[in-house]
């Protein structure tokens, strides 16, 4: 166990040393230097500034010094606000992980759920209703529901009835939050549920749940007590990537719904050409993820008993 | 302990089966009839596809239902017509009164699931038992299938054990609540060849031990001669010949149990003798012939094999074969014109 | 016991023209994925529809009167079915069936030119990945060994960057366009297609029929593309099908975050961007864009469906 742990660190750091370093040589491809935005900064304040991040110095020594600010956590100075990068991101994060992690935890219990009872049900009307939604939700990108959810469930609803169901814009109280939360997982709800019906019924024809009936457990037991612990490794595979498009989902969904979140500022800085902003932002979605990712698969290590033996 | 003729615990009685698939329906068991008493061991020989497995797992109603349709026939067991049995009275008899271990201990048991706890499962679903007498008597279900060390391994996980371990350890698990009767759906064919013997040795003793009557479903004659008491020879979803291991082997009157004998290797066989294989294969069961199943394969096949289902013929007490050369009215070899060929 | 006439015990002896009573007649694989795949309904009119789309994309704006860049300012906004009333086309009876957006743009015009973009981006990323995937994996899988394994944790770790952000990255670096778009896509998406024909040359490579074109002296090259690849190919259509919504998804979402291709280009994803800022009074001007995409997407989504049932030998009896 402790050699597949090491091993997956291990692919975490050099996965994050590629992404800064795709990030230093990316941003230095740009025309000109981080600090010529549209946006010109005093002769005095440029100079310390390219001093401070060692830019009058070869290529080599800055991509040292941005590793070394990087490990500190200096993720430079925002070119539109002019305050820290880090600072921002501490703030605005905090919603984007709120409602980030609602999402995922949504995505991942109804998915679960919704594909379990789509195999269980399999080729009955159940089933179909089920995996329509779902073709749905896999069909239909994140920003397309988030619109339609806040028009017609936030401002018709309301119009229609005079009472106020969900809030439209805002991250506050609990109705302010279902909308959004519902528009970003939705999708990753979809392939959760498609994964986990195929998943269920690969499981269901094996051979251990043939000897469980055997046994005279009833379809529930079996369901609950055998099939569903295994089923559902696969779709814990999959919780990185699901976790990377919700979080990426976040940039549109918060901008559709103003939340103050990283995704917002994200999608911000981007329309608004303020590289260090985006490099900064860029890097710590890539660390979170990368993190996420590693979560994730010392998770599976503890599911399934079978990982322990093979890797350690 | 004896096997007891008197107290008969399963009867099928011309027993069909039906698949359902997108090509047609398939007649994987077309009027199977046996009976089986307490602490018999009865061996269905036969090669793959001709229902063996499909009658005992329709025996359990294993069969996922629908694609698996049972459009004729009863299996009694005990007092319990298993056909019209519903779900509900299936789970209270599955595992209690008769149970099931696999071809394949590989695949049969819960990756995920502690030995122990697979066992104890089945203890506390019939028996009521609390967890900790349940713990026990799996623990006890281990050592009686000379599993070394059963404390230890009932804490392990499936992938832990040998093969040969996991299927004593199916054993264990079907044994756990003396069922009467014991399913053995070939279960030694995905074993090694030392392995085998140890399993076949281990149902030999439990067979004495615990009145237990047991289903050998095998293709394998050779162990057949070491345990069965009577052997079922099927084909085409249909029981060709039936008696005493001595019958099947020394007094067979059925061209393909003749056939299936010659073609098993032997170590005192002569070196100019061959092995004797059966050319071609099975009949369709999409769309079974309407004659003997084995016309198209038989050396000694007649008209009338082609256009009539042999009846049964009774040969001796006890021992019966379906073919046409078993009826009074059939003449000799040589009146029938036979060659060799 | 009835009696029966002697002649009927006659002897035939065997029929070796019945006796291999299992196999049935014998259709090749393909053809069987085929009449699976014709039997599917859902899958037929999904194929039917992507071909329709792609006719339209490719026909539609050229037999339109109307250019996709050219602004009517007069008549922005307009409805579905509003007449035409730009001074260009008086007397000409065209009808903007659409209706126009804010430029006064006609939306049918530019909703099939927008799909060229789209689909084009959305293919060709496809493809670029399937060409690096097939003989990156393909490589990867039939060296194996040392080679494999440097390959394959390659893989991990350039699966283990989020891919959007790094598009994202990628998109403002490059010059923005079609071209950029595809790359970006490539950059980081040919693994999953890597890994895929990786799995099933191991998978195939040690299977009888190549060791024998081995044994005969075969060259890697040839194996690969002989033998490994046409055994391949329905893992690769099932993917390449699946592929293709993902990509399309990437270049609206791009689009969306104001990444996508240069105005004054429109494609699916712009023509929503622009529908999301009038959605709450013009709401069809979304979704007219949204509509595209996801009858797109749920198309591709059904046939990749539809194929892999066809084609998943697990379904075979």
């Amino acid at each position: 166990m402790a050699k597949y742990i090491l091993k997956r660190v291990g692919y975490a750091v050099v996965t994050l040393f590629v992404l800064v370093t795709l990030t230093f040589f990316m941003m230095r491809m740009l025309p000109g230097d981080p600090f010529t935005g549209e946006k010109q900064l005093p002769e005095k304040t440029m100079a310390a500034l390219n001093a401070k991040y060692g830019l009058d110095k070869p290529e080599p020594v800055q991509y040292i010094m941005y590793l070394g600010n990087c490990l500190h956590g200096d993720l430079g100075l925002s070119l539109n606000t002019n305050r820290p990068v880090t600072t921002i991101i501490g703030e605005a994060f905090a919603y984007s992980f709120d409602l980030g992690i609602r999402a995922v935890l949504l995505a991942f219990v109804a998915g679960v759920l919704l594909g379990t009872i789509a195999a269980i049900k399999r080729g009955k009307a159940t089933d179909t209703v089920c995996m329509l939604v779902a073709l749905v939700g896999v069909s239909v990108p994140s920003f397309i529901v988030a619109s339609v959810l806040q028009y017609y469930l936030g401002l018709k609803l309301y119009m229609a009835t005079g009472v106020r169901f969900f809030a439209v814009t805002g991250w506050e109280d609990f109705n302010s939050k279902i909308l959004p939360v519902f528009a970003l997982a939705f999708g990753s709800l979809a392939q959760i549920s498609r994964l986990m019906r195929t998943s269920m019924l690969d499981v269901l024809g094996q051979d251990y749940i043939k000897t469980a009936k055997a046994k005279g457990l009833s379809q529930k037991a079996i369901i609950w007590k055998h099939a569903i612990r295994n089923a559902i490794m696969p779709v814990v595979t999959v919780l990185g990537p699901i976790t990377a498009s919700v979080l990426t989902g976040g940039f549109v969904v918060e901008s559709v719904f103003a939340v103050p979140g990283l995704g917002g500022y994200f999608v911000r800085s981007i329309q608004n050409v303020d590289y260090t902003m985006i490099s900064g932002t860029t890097i710590f979605y890539g660390a979170f993820l990368i993190a996420a990712n590693l979560l994730v698969d010392l998770a599976y290590g503890l599911i399934d008993p079978r990982v322990k033996l093979e890797e350690g | 302990m004896a096997k007891d003729m008197n107290n008969k615990v399963l009867s099928v009685n011309n027993l069909h089966v039906s698949f359902d698939t997108y090509a047609g329906e398939v007649q994987a068991v077309r009027g199977v009839t046996f009976d089986l008493h307490q602490g018999e061991v009865l061996a269905i020989v036969g090669e793959s596809g001709c229902g063996k497995s499909v009658t005992a797992q329709t025996i359990m109603k294993l069969n996922p239902m629908p694609p698996a349709r049972i459009p004729e026939g009863e299996v009694t067991l005990g007092d319990v017509d298993i056909v019209k049995a519903t779900e509900k009275e299936m789970q209270k008899l599955r595992g209690k009164e008769v149970s099931m271990i696999f071809q394949d201990p590989m695949t049969c048991l819960n990756p995920t699931k502690k030995v122990g706890k697979q066992i104890v499962e089945a203890i506390v679903h019939h028996t009521h038992m609390n967890r900790a007498d349940a713990k026990a008597e799996a623990i006890k279900c281990l050592s009686q299938v000379n599993i070394p060390n059963p404390e230890e391994r009932a804490q392990q996980y499936p992938h832990e054990f040998s093969g040969g371990m996991r299927q004593r350890a199916m054993i264990a698990m079907a044994l756990s609540c003396n069922p009467k009767v014991l399913i053995a759906d070939e279960p030694t064919t995905a074993l090694d060849v030392t392995i085998q013997a140890q399993i076949m040795d281990l149902l030999a003793e439990i067979k004495e031990q615990v009145n237990t009557a047991i289903i050998l479903i095998t293709h394998d004659l050779g162990v057949v001669a070491s345990m069965a008491d009577r052997v079922a020879v099927m084909y085409a979803g249909k029981i060709v010949e039936t008696g005493t291991c001595e019958d099947i082997f020394y007094r067979n009157a059925h061209p393909y149990t003749r056939a299936l004998l010659k073609s098993l290797p032997s170590v005192d066989a002569e070196k100019k003798d061959r092995l004797v294989s059966i050319a071609g294969s099975p009949p369709d069961l999409l769309d079974p012939p309407k004659g003997c199943g084995f016309a198209a394969r038989c050396a000694r096949c007649m008209h009338i094999c082609r256009e009539e289902q042999p009846p049964e013929f009774t040969i001796g007490e006890g021992h019966t074969a379906s073919c046409w050369l078993l009826h009074p009215d059939c003449p000799s070899g040589e009146e029938r014109g036979e060659k060799d060929v | 016991m009835d009696k029966i006439d002697k002649s009927r015990f006659g002897w035939v002896g065997p029929d070796p023209e019945h006796q291999e009573g299992i196999s049935r007649p014998s259709i090749t694989y393909w053809r069987d994925a085929m009449n699976r795949l014709v039997k599917n309904r859902v899958a037929l009119v999904c194929l039917c529809i992507i071909v329709l789309l792609i006719l339209g994309c490719a026909i539609l704006p050229a037999v339109s009167p109307f250019s996709g860049r050219e602004q009517h300012l007069t008549e922005g906004n307009a409805s579905f079915f509003t007449p035409c009333t730009d001074t260009r086309y008086e007397g000409q009876g065209h009808v903007h069936i659409f209706g126009t957006d804010r430029l006064g743009r006609d939306m049918w015009t530019r909703l099939f030119d927008g799909g060229r973009v789209s689909l084009m981006i959305a293919f060709s990323a496809v493809f670029v990945n399937l060409i690096i995937g097939i003989i990156y994996g393909g490589i990867s899988g039939y060296y194996g060994g040392a080679v494999d394994n440097i390959m394959m944790r390659i893989v991990e770790i350039v699966n283990g960057i989020p891919y959007l952000i790094v598009v994202v990255l990628l998109m403002m670096v490059l010059p923005q366009g079609i071209f950029t778009m595809v790359v970006a896509y490539a950059t980081v998406g040919w693994t999953g297609m890597a890994r895929l024909v990786r799995g099933q040359a191991l998978a195939l490579k040690n299977q009888e029929f190549v060791v024998a074109a081995e044994a005969m002296g075969a060259k890697p090259s040839r194996i690969i593309a002989r033998h490994l690849l046409p055994n391949a190919l329905s893992v690769i259509i099932i993917n390449v099908t699946l592929a293709v919504p993902s990509a399309i998804f990437t270049e609206a979402f791009l689009s969306y975050i104001g990444l996508g291709v240069p105005v004054p280009h429109s494609s699916w994803g712009i023509l929503a961007q622009d529908g999301s800022q009038v959605f709450q009074v013009y709401p069809e001007k979304l979704w007219i864009p949204a509509i595209a995409i996801s009858i797109t997407m749920l198309s591709f989504n059904l046939l990749g469906d539809g194929l892999r049932d066809a084609f998943d030998p697990r379904l075979r009896r």
